[in-house]
């Protein structure tokens, strides 16, 4: 579960501990695969730790974008802030799992 | 003395329709078996990222099978017991009077009996009481439970193999079956592609690993699209294929219809990566290479490739820089269709789909089209596939096959009685 970090470090803290490397060796421009060297199969592994992390689910659609450190930051910002936004409309069709 | 290897019997589960008539008709007009999934009872599709499949949604396996077979056995081994059945009617092999010690079954399957698998699991974990679990569990998952079951069928004693190379599965299947024959191991092989994992695990799996498409959810016949720009993954299928292989003396003796000849295989490894294929191609390309050697064969005679194409982004741009390679200035002129555009990805069952699909091209001339073939992607543009049916008189096909684990299989199938 997300704690009251910053998401940035929420972030970089998943990516260290996938990589097994220090988080102060991640930084947001970091290219998930030019620098840090993941695969398509890691991205994939990442994201569904972050999907973990921060209760999200990531359509197919929008992992194009996900290039970099700072754009998965940015795009966790985004849909957490557009998720409050909207949390008392009704569901969405692929409902989300609460926990709070 | 090498036997010469042809096919002579011809059996389908398709979500096209179950019997190679059924599916060949709907295949030349193009149609799509990817329909909307309702749900895995009790999840709602609503779960999952992609919600389309070639489902087989008319399959009552008690119209084509003893109730006692049919209740003992998987989905997976229920399509190939149907298949088989058709092909051995189509082959007009009676094994009464064949000797069976010579009469072997080779299947080719992914995932085997997931249905019941995941059935046992969740009603060990919900009701705690081991002793529950169903005495036939281990003999329906075991992955050759269809294998064993085939033979059993029809009193088959010769080579009793499965194998499991994922989405190569039944092109693995075949070729060593080819092999079988070809060094004098049996003279009949009743040859078969077979998976039913349309499960709320597997699929799910699937789900998770991004490999299937999901643009499409809406609009499930437009979801399997090998080649086109639009193209976001694979839907997955279901189905299972049969085909007879025998020694051409065998045939010939028995005077049995020849569809086509089996007449290269090459396997080989990547040894890259379990889900990625590697984006120079070369070792794609080299199976190629090394069937038609097998075969004997310049590429230059290959007139007609059933591609793989799963309609994954980078597999597809890889296996057609993979043919380009192969076949250079050669490759605008060869006739490709891609199967798995009407029925999905049927996973070890594509094998032997694509191989009746390329069978049938071979001994009709009439080639099914690339459904969806809309906007062609340059990356990966290939000047011989077409959304249209196409009327070519071809007599060197190769069939290509992928599979996870970094394998590749390649089967060069030729039509029966024409000079090279």
């Amino acid at each position: 579960m997300a704690t009251n970090r910053p998401i940035a470090e929420e972030v970089v803290a998943a990516l260290a501990q996938y990589l097994r490397r220090d988080s102060r060796s991640i930084s947001l421009s970091h290219h998930l695969r030019n620098d840090l060297g993941l695969d398509s199969m890691a991205i994939i592994e990442l994201l569904y730790k972050i999907e973990e992390v921060f209760d999200l689910q990531i359509p197919d659609s929008d992992l194009p974008a996900l290039t970099t450190v700072g754009h998965v930051v940015a795009y966790v910002e985004k849909t957490r802030s557009s998720d409050s936004a909207t949390s008392r409309k009704p569901s969405p069709p692929t409902p989300k799992r609460k926990k709070t | 003395m090498k036997n010469r290897v042809v096919i002579t019997g011809l059996g389908i589960v398709s979500s096209l329709g179950i019997g190679v008539d059924n599916f060949w008709k709907a295949a030349l007009a193009g149609h799509s078996g990817i329909s909307r999934i309702e749900g895995f009872d009790p999840f709602p599709i609503g779960g999952y990222r992609s919600q389309v499949a070639g489902q087989i949604l008319d399959f009552h396996p008690e119209r084509f099978l003893p109730p006692a077979q049919a209740d003992r056995v998987d989905r997976y081994a229920q399509f190939a017991l149907v298949a088989v059945k058709e092909a051995l009617a189509d082959a007009d092999l009676g094994l009464s009077r064949e000797d069976p010690h010579r009469v072997g079954v080779f299947v080719g399957a992914g995932m085997g009996g997931m249905v019941m698998g995941e059935r046992e699991l969740t009603q060990l974990y919900q009701t705690l009481k081991p002793h529950r679990v169903h005495p036939n569990f281990i003999p329906t998952i075991t992955l050759n439970s269809a294998s064993g079951i085939v033979a059993m069928a029809y009193g088959a004693k010769g080579p009793n193999l499965t194998i499991s190379t994922a989405c190569s599965s039944s092109a693995h299947a075949l070729g060593e079956a080819m092999h079988c024959i070809r060094h004098g191991r049996a003279d009949v092989v009743i040859t078969v592609g077979a998976d039913a994992s349309l499960t709320p695990l597997v699929f799910a799996g699937f789900c998770s690993l991004r490999a299937l498409s999901s643009r499409f959810n809406d609009e499930p016949t437009r979801a399997s699209r090998p080649f086109d720009r639009q193209r976001d993954g694979f839907a997955m299928g279901e189905g299972a294929g049969a085909l007879i292989l025998e020694s051409l003396p065998h045939a010939k003796r028995r005077k049995a219809k020849i569809y086509a000849e089996v007449a290269g295989y090459a396997a080989t490894s990547e040894a890259y990566h379990m889900v990625i294929p590697k984006e120079d191609g070369a070792d794609v390309a080299r199976t190629m290479r090394l069937a038609l050697h097998d075969a004997g064969l310049a590429p230059r005679l290959v007139d007609y490739i059933n591609a793989h194409a799963t309609s994954t982004p980078v597999g597809d741009a890889v296996e057609a820089k993979a043919i380009r390679s192969v076949f250079g200035k050669q490759t605008d002129r060869i006739a490709v269709n891609a199967t798995k555009s009407l029925v999905g990805h049927t996973l070890g069952a594509a094998g032997a789909i694509g191989a009746i699909a390329t069978v049938l091209g071979l001994s009709t001339g009439t080639l099914h089209p690339t459904a969806n073939y809309e906007d062609p992607d340059p990356a990966c543009r290939l000047a011989g596939l077409s959304v249209h049916v196409q009327e070519r008189s071809v007599k060197v096909a190769l069939l290509n096959a992928f599979g996870f684990g970094s394998n590749n299989a390649a089967l060069v199938l030729t039509k029966y009685g024409t000079r090279l």
